[in-house]
Formats: C-alpha cells, structure tokens, sequence
C-alpha cells in the first residue's frame, strides 16, 4: 500500500495503541506460572517475620 | 467580557477563580476553551477518556448564574475539571481503564464528584488510566485500553500510573485539575512523572463510594494540580465523611496552613543515601537541591531511617490478594483474559490462590508498621524522600526492570516510603523539585495521618521559592 507523505506523517504523530506499545507476545502459561512464583517468593518472605501474638491483623483499618 | 487567551490553560485555580469573579470571562467561556483544548489534544497523549461536553456547558451555565447572582461558593466555582475514568458517572460509561468493561455504564455519581458539583467545579471529561488501576501489577505502560499514557515532557516517555490521564491532562493544561486515586503510587507516580503536584490524602478522608475498588484497606482518592494551594482548594471541597464508605474517617479538611506551627519548628526526617544513592544519577542534583531549599525555608532536617520491614513483600500481597477478590467475577468468567498486560492477567488469576494465612500474617505486620510509623513520627513531622526513582520511563521499557543495574544503597533510608505510607494510611505531597534529561522529578512529602496542612504549608512555601510547578511542557 502507498502513502502519501501526509499519511505518513499522521502516522508518525500518531499517539501509540495498547497493542502496538507492549512488546508481544508473552507466554499467557509461564506468566502465570511466574506469577505464582512470585506470590510463593513474597509469602515466603513474610512467613519469615515473627510477629507477636496479640499483632491483630489491621482490619478495623483507620489511619 | 474579554476573550478567553491563551494564559488561562496553565493558570492556577486560584488564578481562574480571581479572574472568574472579576469578569474577565465566564465558567461558560472558559469551560469551552478548556473542552476544545481537551478534546483536541487529549487523544494526543492517550489522556481522554470521554468528553462530556454538553453536560459541562450546562454545569457551567450555573455557576455563571450564580457568580451573576452574587452566590459565591469558594475557589473551585465555575472552575473545569477531569476525573480518572475510575469514578462513576450517572449514565455514561465508566471503563476503569480496562477493555471489558468498555461498556459499563452505572446509575450514580460517585460521591467525589457530587461533592465537586455541589461546589460548581465543571467536569469536562474523564481521563484515562491504568487498566483496573494496575491491580495485578502490570509490565508495560501500555497496560490501558486507551493505549499507554504519554508525557507531554516528551511523548516517548511514559506519563505514570495509574492515573495517567490525569497526570498528563493537568500536564498539557488541558485541565485546571484532575481527580486520581492511588492504592500504591498511583498519585504520585504520575504527578511526578508530568511535574505537577499531586496529594495522596489520608486513608479516609475523601470517599470512595462510585469508585471502583482495587484494595479496600489501601485505596485513596486524591486531587492533582499545580500548586499545592490547588490541592489544598480541592482536598477541601472532596474531604468529609460519607456512611456510603465503610472506609471512611468521618473527618472533613479545613485548609488552614495559619494554624500550622512555624516553619521554623517543624522537623523533616530525610535520609542522604535517598537522594545520592536511591535515585538514578540524573535525577540526583536537583533532588539534592530540594533539600537545601527546604533547609532554607528554616525546617530543622534531620536524617531519619525507616524501621526494617518488608514494606514491598507486605503492600503488594494485601494488594494482590484483596484486588483478586475484587475481581473474581471477571478471573472466573475469563474476560480477564481480554485485558492488555499479561503480568497483570496472570497477577491476578494467581492472587486467588494466595492462602488466607498469608494474607493475615501481612495484615498483622501491616499493624506492626502502623504502630512503628507511629512512633517515628515522634521524632519527626514530615518525611521527605525522591518521588520516584528516576524521570519518567519510556513508553517500551518493562516497568518491573526499572531497578536492575542499579547498585543497592548502603542505607535502606526512607526508600521504601511508599509502600510504608501506603501502608500506615498517612497523607503524601508531590512536589515537582527540577528535571533530569529534561523530564520532571519531585520529591514526596509524608506526614501523619490528617497532617495535609502541613504537608500543603511546606509545599506551599516551596513552591514559593521555586517555580518548576510553573513550568510548561515544550511544544505545548
């Protein structure tokens, strides 16, 4: 397809798209895969912290 | 009444609003003026999300009416604004950023906007963000179904999340102020990202109800602008209780920065490693040059250092697994799939796995940071740190590689701030601070909770000696 040098300018100023930006494709699999690890990892972390027993969780939270 | 010029789309609220009560122009003129200038250059950087034209006009014609009248309500009448597209608005759609719920469409405002209203502010549109506010983390600034958010600093770059339409709305004078929310710096990323001044008020104390929830426990609604008197204007009119909230403290903000103590006797923690080691080299002289501003505005500095704990490990599990409960329906009917992110996909479908054990112990150490927070704050009023690590990113960069390269500092410092404040609920202020390669940097602010008049008094006399929250984006 030709473009007209107009066309080609528009298209160079033209604000990217979602898909265009975002470097594809990821593997949806591994993601998730990865993302598990990284939950594990992170609740790894936080198994390690000692915590007193009377350290309520902050659910009645107010600042 | 002169013409609308120009001058008034980078003018200050409290500018308009002088210059609205002396007639110079209209809210009806200066909402039009504001409308076509969002309308034409909105899609430029990603940042418009729906136009509401005629609905503002009519807006507008009433706070003409009453300005006529002699009802004069307070600095934001007949001023326009844009809300993220995370806020309901009675009969249009309300997407949250996110490709399946391009459709949505609710039959009530949410309560910030009403109080918006109830002041005369005029909303011109609502602006684009982050998809689902970034909940299940996202790689690429393209994380939006309007595409990634640009800077108007320079396009290639990135203007923040998740509020990102806001960032670069109030950046490109497309709007006198914006409305953005943040569960974990999704005010202050972006305000920094685009050099304006954003506050992150305290957990509580501006209503939820209408937005769309990511976090319960973590979620803040907060104005971003050009000075932090503006923020000071708007926090007033959107603060206040609401039963409508479950959240909410049930407290109202006065802006009162004569009731602040002087700043002579105000003591602002800081730690040095923050500012030459933290931060990327570039952004490193005129953040450092803050401090000195701020050591001249007569503060007594003080290095300080954040108790150690897992601020990051904590923030993000409680944001993973409440954020994943919000958005069960859509995991388990599979239309998460049509979001644009894949970390954030598979984020969130793996947030539903996280075990309630694991929630609980981040919740009791949450309360644990809470009480030692408490305690820091003893010794100190304001703790000030980078904004951010460094200028906004490029548009292509994966978000979550940001940091490799960089060396560890000798002192965790204050670094970890944000997730911390997150944390502990407590009122932050961004203030653009200078500019590395040319893009905006800022140091934050962070206060105790229901402190934003102080965060706002030192804010307001920084920007007093400075003028980087005065400067234009080139080309704009």
């Amino acid at each position: 397809m030709l473009l007209t040098r107009r066309e080609l300018a528009a298209l160079a100023a033209a604000p990217l798209t979602a898909q265009e930006a975002a470097p594809q494709p990821e593997n949806p699999a591994e993601e998730l895969k990865a993302a598990g690890e990284r939950l594990r990892r992170t609740a790894g972390t936080l198994t390690k912290y000692a915590v007193p027993m009377d350290a309520a969780p902050a659910f009645s939270f107010k600042a | 009444m002169a013409k609308v010029g120009d001058g008034v789309f980078f003018a200050t609220v409290v500018e308009l609003s002088a210059r609205l009560r002396a007639k110079e122009f209209s809210s009806e003129e200066l909402t039009r003026a504001f409308l076509d200038r969002l309308e034409k250059l909105g899609p430029r950087y990603n940042a418009l999300a729906l136009l509401v034209r005629d609905r503002a006009i009519g807006q507008a014609k009433d706070a003409d009416d009453e300005i006529k009248r002699g009802l004069l309500r307070g600095p934001l009448q007949g001023i326009p604004f844009g809300a993220k597209d995370l806020l309901s608005l009675a009969r249009l759609p309300t997407t949250w950023g996110a490709r399946p719920y391009a459709q949505q469409v609710f039959d009530y405002d949410a309560s910030v906007l009403t109080r918006l209203a109830r002041a005369r502010a005029v909303l011109t549109g609502k602006l684009s963000m982050v998809e689902l506010a970034g909940g299940g983390g996202y790689r690429y600034a393209a994380a939006s179904m309007f595409g990634p958010g640009l800077n108007p600093w320079d396009p290639t770059r990135w203007s923040g999340g998740s509020s990102s339409g806001s960032g670069s709305a109030v950046a490109a004078g497309l709007v006198p102020f914006a409305i953005g929310s943040e569960t974990w710096g999704s005010i202050l990323t972006p305000s920094a990202y685009c050099g304006v001044t954003g506050l992150r008020p305290t957990y509580g104390l501006v209503s939820r109800y209408g937005a769309m929830a990511l976090s319960w426990t973590m979620d803040k609604i907060g104005p971003m602008c050009r000075s932090a008197e503006d923020c000071a204007h708007v926090l007033r009119v959107i603060s206040g209780g609401d039963s409508k909230d479950p959240g909410s403290a049930g407290k109202t903000f006065y802006y009162g920065p004569q009731y602040v103590p002087a700043l002579k006797d105000l003591r602002v923690g800081f730690a040095t490693s923050d500012f030459e080691e933290w931060i990327e080299p570039a952004g490193r002289p005129d953040s450092v040059k803050s401090l000195e501003i701020l050591r001249g505005l007569g503060l007594q500095m003080k290095e300080a250092l954040l108790p150690e704990f897992p601020y990051s490990a904590v923030a993000g599990l409680i944001i993973d697994a409440e954020g994943s409960a919000v958005f069960e329906p859509l995991i388990e009917s599979g239309q998460v799939d049509e979001l644009a992110d894949q970390k954030q996909i598979a984020g969130l479908k793996a947030g539903l796995e996280i075990r309630v054990k694991d929630y609980l112990k981040a919740m009791r150490i949450r309360r644990l940071i809470q009480q030692e927070l408490r305690k820091l704050f003893i010794g100190f009023d304001v703790l000030v740190t980078p904004a951010t690590r460094g200028p906004a990113t490029q548009i292509t960069q994966a978000l979550d590689r940001r940091s490799a390269g960089l060396a560890k500092p000798r002192s965790r410092g204050l670094s970890e701030l944000g997730a911390a404040g997150n944390l502990a609920g407590l009122p932050a202020l961004c203030l653009p601070c200078g500019f590395a390669e040319g893009l905006p940097v800022a140091i934050q602010l962070v206060g105790r909770p229901f402190a934003e008049n102080t965060l706002l008094a030192i804010g307001h006399a920084f920007q007093q000696r400075t003028d980087f929250h005065r400067r234009k984006p080139p080309g704009v």
